[in-house]
């Protein structure tokens, strides 16, 4: 027997607001959560803005949950703070918790140089690392496991019925919901918290990904970097967040009165097998992804209403994303609005997937379907509705929400509006 | 959860080499793969040894020369490692399988960022003070590191690499970073092939425990603690496993060889609080485990002196015995995300030796805990 699965929660701390409620508003009004890195000195980099979390006191977390107060990675900071609201927000009891799974997604870890700086400038420092690192004891640690997030809130919570941490990079967001969807309807369980963080705002991510070249450094103009599908972009903006939500088989949701976000009706996922540096330009791997997520859900192109792209802004991803719309849903491709959350955003990684799963739900709870900003200069090669110059009213039943990573790993999901 | 499907290729990178049988025959021998490493000194750690795999040769294994430099050890070995399970189970992505029918589900560990490589970008972005000074790091820093250092952080890229040297499109996911995660993404697989999402599947994991920022993590992280306390302890290993699976009646129209049937797997969230002994009994009954003797185990006890005993402990009070034991991990050290892959792996091939059941217990670090039952098909 199938499941219908639901969203019934959702928390957000993201640049453009730390409630679902907040970052709504904004992204209907195409408020820009891209500005200046204020998180460390970036003046140095080629790169220096960002979508920053501001007003996040990590103080306040170990009150909540005391597991987390030695953690400095702030992942795990957005990550708590979304999660605990993504449960608030469901008003799923306590007594559930202990069946929940819980999906996390993330993508690489954080080193903290200013540690091992010192230890490494020092005389003999290459004989000597090790042992000075060890002598300095816990707070130099160098490295945090991916599955931190993870192992706090499942034992702060006692979500005991599966852990799972994911780090298919830019659509591990998109993989986490669709793989906890697969598990809730086919009744391996009936609640999931799932979600993703991310925060590649330190000296390391920022100027990694610096050096691939695929980042804006339009830095006098923050909030206009990050044009996806635009004529003149030239790159993609970082930026920090975390987006969870609580899924639940339609029965379970409705044997307990909760309020219903969306449906999740479709999943599915494919690999480029082309390069790691580049999308496959004709976008085979991200339509084919889009296919089965569409196949998966029952439906056909024709159902489609509206697509969430992964939209990054990068001069290769846009183009490739236009290409796999249009294999993946033929004529509808060109009758159907697309959006671009990224062009406020900023890209948030792992996080970028659910997210916009999340906008996407929002799109069909609310009848909006958020602007695609920054976008003024028609590219001949991206020719789809972007959305541009404000919000749209909605009356589709669906969405489609794309994530595509780094090193070809591809993400869809369809979503639904809720009926009975 | 019950389960149909066979396992039909097994590629191996160890530290005991790259042959299957060869490697079962040396652990069933007894013989040892740990050793002092040699890349770094290890006398500042509580743990000595380490687990290597020696003369390992890339360019075996891949066509592309350029790309063996985007790749960290681990997506090296991970390469290798696939391609042999698909040479070993005569797949070949656009043969039997369509590309994009092929599911890739696979682990990870913690990144595996040898020291040597980041050491030219901390040192110069050392201040006058020697503090890290971010406005160095931006203007020397960055100069003195390669442009491709993200894919070598970035957790997802030995899979992805498999994906492109192998040609593989289909359904995947990426888990880290501990032993359990390795047999979530064999469950992965499984759930794949069962579900029709994917006709065939390469689940497995890589993972670099040898190099000295692993030791440090690991010692910061409390996993040598045995040895500091019994003096003697985990040792960290190298290398990586992919299993090839099908559900049985795929592999049999193509006539394809079956090492075992995956007959029934359980997971069990060792939770905060939870005795890891009680964890692994609990575990090891969601099996339901048939009333017939099983022929074979294949044990998690990686030497940590609490965990081998929890492991026993949890045997004894359910009265579990069988002929044949082996304990891969004290032998060739604990391959972390590779390990429960490993584990499948050697008990497919006791299987197809002896041709009785056996039970392989992918316990580990982290919360997550599974097992594993395999038989003749």
């Amino acid at each position: 027997m199938k499941h219908r699965v639901v969203f019934t929660g959702a928390g957000l701390c993201t640049p453009m607001g730390r409630s679902v409620e907040e970052f709504w508003r904004n992204l209907l009004a195409g408020r820009s959560g891209i500005g200046r890195i204020s998180l460390f000195d970036a003046s140095s980099f080629p790169v220096r803005i960002g979508g920053e979390v501001k007003h996040l006191n990590p103080e306040e977390l170990p009150g909540t949950f005391p597991e987390a107060g030695s953690e400095r990675d702030r992942k795990i900071w957005l990550g708590l703070d979304a999660a605990a609201s993504a449960l608030a927000d469901s008003r799923l009891p306590y007594d559930d918790y202990q069946n929940a799974l819980l999906f996390v997604g993330v993508s690489l870890e954080t080193f903290f140089l200013e540690d091992v700086t010192p230890i490494v400038s020092a005389p003999n420092a290459a004989r000597d690392f090790a042992r000075q690192v060890l002598n300095q004891g816990s707070p130099c640690r160098l490295q945090t496991p991916l599955d931190r997030l993870t192992q706090i809130l499942g034992d702060h919570y006692g979500l005991n019925y599966g852990r799972y941490t994911n780090c298919s990079a830019c659509a591990a967001g998109a993989q986490v919901i669709g793989e906890s969807f697969r598990r809730l309807r086919d009744g391996t369980a009936a609640v999931a918290l799932v979600g993703a963080t991310d925060s590649t705002l330190n000296p390391l991510a920022l100027g990694g990904f610096s050096l691939l070249q695929i980042l804006s450094t339009e830095n006098d103009q923050p909030e206009k970097a990050c044009r996806p599908f635009d004529g003149t972009r030239q790159g993609t903006v970082l930026a920090e967040g975390a987006a969870f939500v609580v899924m639940e088989t339609l029965e379970h949701a409705q044997g307990r009165g909760a309020r219903i976000y969306a449906e999740v009706l479709g999943y599915g996922s494919s690999l480029d097998a082309y390069r790691v540096t580049d999308p496959e330009p004709n976008g085979r791997g991200a339509a084919l992804s889009m296919a089965k997520a569409v196949a998966d859900a029952g439906l056909t192109p024709a159902d489609i209403d509206c697509v969430n792209a992964h939209g990054t802004g990068t001069p290769k991803n846009d183009i490739a994303e236009t290409r796999a719309i249009k294999q993946a849903l033929g004529a509808r491709a060109q009758a159907i609005p697309v959006t671009a959350n990224k062009s406020m955003t900023g890209h948030m990684i792992a996080t970028s997937g659910a997210l916009e799963a999340i906008a996407s739900a929002m799109s069909l709870h609310t009848g909006k379907v958020p602007p695609t900003i920054n976008l003024a200069t028609p590219d001949p090669q991206c020719d789809l509705d972007y959305v541009a110059g404000g919000c749209q009213d909605f009356a589709g039943r669906t969405v489609l929400s794309n994530s595509f990573g780094f090193g070809g790993q591809n993400a869809s999901l369809v979503l639904g509006r809720f009926d009975l | 959860m019950r389960a149909n499907v066979v396992i039909t290729g097994i590629g191996m990178v160890t530290p005991l080499g790259n042959n299957p049988p060869e490697v079962l025959r040396d652990i069933e021998r007894g013989r040892s793969a740990a050793g002092p490493p040699t890349g770094f000194d290890a006398t500042p750690f509580s743990c000595p040894n380490c687990a290597e795999v020696r003369d390992f040769q890339p360019l075996q294994y891949m066509s592309e020369s350029k790309m063996i430099r985007l790749m960290n050890r681990d997506a090296q070995l991970a390469v290798a490692a696939a391609h042999l399970a698909l040479a070993d189970a005569a797949v070949k992505p656009g043969g039997a399988y369509p590309p994009e029918a092929i599911a890739l589900f696979g682990a990870t560990g913690m990144a595996g960022l040898p020291l040597r490589e980041v050491m030219p970008l901390i040192k110069a972005s050392a201040g006058i003070d020697g503090e890290f000074d971010a406005g160095r790091f931006g203007r020397a820093g960055l100069r003195a590191v390669s442009p491709l250092l993200s894919f070598k952080i970035l957790s997802n890229m030995p899979l992805c690499f498999v994906s492109i040297c192998e040609n593989i499109q289909g359904p995947n996911s990426i888990y880290t970073p501990w032993e359990g995660q390795g047999a979530q993404a064999v469950e992965a697989a499984i759930r794949s092939l069962e579900s029709g999402v994917a006709q065939c599947a390469l689940a497995g994991g890589c993972d670099v425990k040898t190099h000295e920022l692993a030791f440090l993590s690991l010692e910061q992280h409390g996993l040598f603690a045995s040895w500091q306390q019994s003096g003697a302890g985990m040792v960290p290993g190298e290398g990586a496993v992919f299993l090839v699976l099908e559900t049985a009646d795929r592999a049999a129209a193509r006539g394809a060889r079956m090492y075992a049937q995956l007959s029934r797997f359980s997971f069990r969230t060792h939770g905060q609080g939870a005795g890891r002994a009680d964890t692994y009994v609990k575990l090891i009954e969601a099996l339901e485990l048939p009333r017939e003797a099983m022929g074979a185990m294949v044990k998690a006890d990686n030497g940590d002196v609490q965990a081998g005993e929890d492991e026993r402990q949890a045997l004894s009070s359910l009265r579990f015995t069988a002929p044949s034991v082996i304990s891969p991990k004290k032998q060739m050290g604990d391959l972390f995300a590779a390990a429960a892959a490993l584990q499948i792996g050697l008990a497919a091939l006791l299987v197809e030796k002896n041709g009785q059941r056996v039970l392989a217990n992918c316990f580990g670090h982290g919360s997550e805990q599974a097992a594993f039952v395999l038989e003749t098909p």
